[in-house]
């Protein structure tokens, strides 16, 4: 269920939205997408994968955070157990929207359904007492921007691994301690034999159309797998 | 080798009393302690604000933050208000908070400060406290880990409560054996020291280190040790109280801050707390009779909390002299609390200092008593030295003053100021107040604090202050403002605080028996 809302003065003059983490707060998520823009950030902590729209053909990229639904192997209780969070998990309870009038600016608007929005006065005021934004809505902003900015274009980027068959799909086992095992089935990752193959001119264009960082960061996350699967095994062995 | 001091015993259950025998027994597990309290004494809550210490105190102790803050219809404390203190006027008003200014040259601040064009008083450009004692707000969030904020904080408390939290802390978690009794005689050792209590339950008592916490009276200190008692009322003239409690509408805003309000003779005090505000009016008899100070009381009550019927209130009145020991520790006795001295309550002096002499004596407690005459010595210089900062501090509130009242006019003649001060203030003229100026690791009241109330009363710019504004310091006010804002919108409010931490408990009603049907 959601309520969205475009973001306004009057109407949310004494908003208050959680910053907290936890379960009840709509943390229990297994992955959120994430753009190229942020890949460099992202795989620092998480594994990117990118998984093909059955309906459009279209690539997104995700990051993530456990290996079935709902689970979210980066949440400890009341605590996200990493510096970075993708944008599209920073933002909530806030989205970029379009107009009503269909003009192609974006605004922010809120889902006043979020658990994020905070009823009984603790959490960050999104306006001040003046109706002026506060720092935590300037932030918010700035995320949004990045990330409506990021997303627009991406589609070079897709196009770019189209044209160079750079994704390929994958099945990761998961080699838990217990024994058991759990696949990973679903998702691409970068073809790394393609890429090592790419002439001069191919990775000139990659680098002056500014995608070559992002492959590589890209490819650089999967390293963040194991380190995943360590969660998963503590976490079971802490029951 | 064991301790020669092994056996304490504390006489007083008053604030300090308990205060004493939680970190005594916290910090020096080794030592056996017993506290005797007179059975049926009411005990004077010394005071129901306190330094952001207590926080530590507590944490020292064993005492929970959350367990407190509801036991003692506890609240936060960010810092002081101090209104109508310059010339009485409506916009006269300044806060003490307890966050300090930006770490830098005092000068080059103030320079900024006073270089920028807007009317932003000196505690706002400094702290982000101001603007969130203004609006009421917390100084943390409740997910934070206990005793952290995101600015310093104290508390206000309801001193009765405290003493009773204090009291079953120590005797049911840390081992204190309490003696319900009054002592009516002490015997003496080798050497003079303090060897035994006779109580009035027809027992006695043997120790061989003694805490006098029994208050004014300073029963062993002063009954039976007879050390003097240094008058300070040249300086302090206030020697009267009168006080009054204030149940509060639930979802009544909360002050952050004690306010502390001048009058023609004195100041009111106002503190909240959850559930009441306590409000006293703290005067000079020789200036203003218990009357005028009755009425000065209850116009206050009634303008500050509407519809309150100020008539159906019962004062209770307090007297105290202004002073201290000349020695606070004598042989094997060292007097704590009330019994080591009083000073009005304008800047909660009275638990601090608890916590200073029981911090300083638990580092030192004496082992043999060939060096307890050293530690007497030691304790003794560095308490006098706190004694005298302490009273040079609050003089500072008033000789700033321009108030033209018969009492503030008194108070600014250079009779009652001490020497120390009258040097202070001339050196401030030239230069901000300094750590140079206090350079004690544990200063009762920082150079932080001097800077507060100095440029929150007005006093002028240092001469070495002139043009020496630079970018950097600039950066660091403009931190300051950015970081006003940031708190002014995450922090809740102190209701809101409250009421979520009591929704948050477990159903504290009493568990019946399982009716039979």
């Amino acid at each position: 269920m959601s309520n969205h809302q475009v973001l306004n003065t009057a109407a949310h003059a004494d908003l208050r939205v959680r910053t907290d983490s936890g379960a009840a707060l709509g943390d229990t998520v297994m992955a959120t997408l994430v753009v190229p823009d942020e890949f460099r950030q992202v795989q620092a902590h998480y594994p990117i994968v990118f998984r093909r729209d059955n309906e459009s053909g279209k690539f997104t990229a995700l990051a993530l955070f456990g290996f079935e639904n709902g689970e979210n192997l980066f949440l400890d209780g009341d605590r996200w157990d990493a510096r970075y969070r993708p944008l599209s998990i920073a933002i909530r309870p806030f989205l970029v929207g379009q107009a009503a009038d269909g003009g192609s600016e974006a605004q922010v608007h809120i889902d006043m359904d979020h658990p994020r929005i905070a009823s009984h006065g603790e959490g960050t005021r999104v306006f001040d007492e003046h109706g002026k934004p506060t720092p935590f809505l300037e932030e918010i902003s700035g995320k949004l921007g990045l990330l409506h900015a990021g997303y627009q274009t991406s589609g070079s980027f897709y196009d770019a691994l189209a044209r160079y068959e750079l994704l390929e799909p994958f099945t990761f086992e998961v080699p838990l301690s217990s024994g058991a095992k759990h696949s990973l089935v679903g998702f691409h990752m970068i073809n790394e034999e393609n890429l090592r193959a790419l002439d001069g001119d191919a990775l000139g264009a990659l680098h002056t159309e500014g995608h070559l960082m992002p492959i590589f960061m890209a490819l650089a996350s999967l390293s963040n797998l194991s380190a995943l699967v360590e969660r998963k095994n503590a976490k079971e062995s802490r029951g | 080798m064991a301790s020669e001091f092994e056996r304490l015993v504390i006489v007083g259950g008053g604030t300090a009393g308990w205060l004493s025998a939680c970190v005594l027994a916290a910090r020096r597990p080794e030592l056996d302690i017993t506290l005797v309290e007179a059975p049926d004494i009411p005990t004077i809550g010394v005071g129901e604000g306190s330094w952001p210490t207590l926080r530590d105190t507590l944490s020292v102790i064993g005492i929970d933050e959350v367990d407190f803050l509801t036991a003692c219809d506890a609240s936060f404390k960010q810092g002081s208000r101090f209104d109508g203190w310059v010339d009485g006027s409506a916009a006269d008003s300044y806060y003490h908070p307890f966050t300090a200014p930006p770490p830098g040259s005092m000068s080059e601040l103030l320079a900024v400060w006073k270089a920028q064009a807007s009317n932003t008083s000196f505690a706002e450009a400094m702290s982000p406290q101001a603007a969130i004692c203004d609006r009421d707000l917390a100084p943390r969030q409740r997910t934070m880990p206990s005793f952290a904020g995101a600015l310093n904080y104290g508390y206000h408390l309801d001193a009765g409560k405290f003493g009773a939290v204090l009291a079953e802390h120590a005797v049911a978690k840390l081992g204190v054996k309490h003696v319900r009794s009054l002592v009516t005689g002490v015997e003496r050792g080798d050497g003079g020291l303090l060897a035994r209590l006779q109580l009035g339950n027809g027992t006695s008592i043997e120790g061989d280190f003694f805490i006098d916490c029994s208050g004014m009276a300073g029963k062993l200190i002063g009954e039976e040790l007879g050390v003097d008692w240094i008058d300070r009322s040249d300086v302090s003239f206030n020697d009267r109280a009168l006080a009054v409690q204030v149940p509060v509408e639930s979802g009544s805003a909360i002050a952050s801050h004690t306010i502390g309000t001048a009058h023609r003779a004195g100041w009111l005090w106002d503190i909240a707390l959850p559930s009441r505000r306590g409000i006293g009016c703290v005067y000079s008899s020789r200036f203003l009779d218990d009357e005028e100070a009755e009425s000065i009381l209850s116009d206050y009550v009634e303008a500050k909390l509407p519809g309150t019927n100020a008539s159906l209130l019962s004062a209770r009145k307090l007297q105290f002299a202004t002073g201290h020991r000349e020695k606070f520790w004598e042989g094997n006795c060292l007097a704590i609390g009330l019994s080591a001295g009083f000073i009005e309550p304008l800047e909660a002096s009275a638990i601090v200092l608890v916590e200073l002499s029981l911090s300083t004596l638990a580092d030192g407690y004496p082992h043999s008593r060939t060096a307890l005459p050293k530690l007497a010595d030691r304790f003794n210089a560095l308490f006098r030295y706190r004694w005298d900062r302490v009273v040079d501090f609050l003089k500072l509130h008033y000789v700033l003053s321009r108030r033209d009242e018969p009492y503030w006019q008194a108070q600014r003649d250079p009779a009652t100021i001490p020497a120390s001060l009258a040097a202070q203030l001339g050196l401030w003229r030239d230069h901000p107040p300094s750590t140079a100026d206090f350079p004690q690791v544990e200063e009762i009241f920082s150079a932080a604090s001097q800077q507060y109330v100095l440029y929150g009363m007005g006093f002028p710019q240092p001469a070495e202050a002139i043009s020496k504004a630079d970018a950097g310091m600039r950066r660091r006010l403009a931190e300051v403002a950015e970081r006003s804002r940031a708190l002014a919108a995450a922090l809740p409010s102190n209701r809101t605080y409250f009421d979520a931490l009591n929704a948050s408990l477990p159903d504290r009603a009493v568990q019946g028996v399982p009716s039979l049907q």
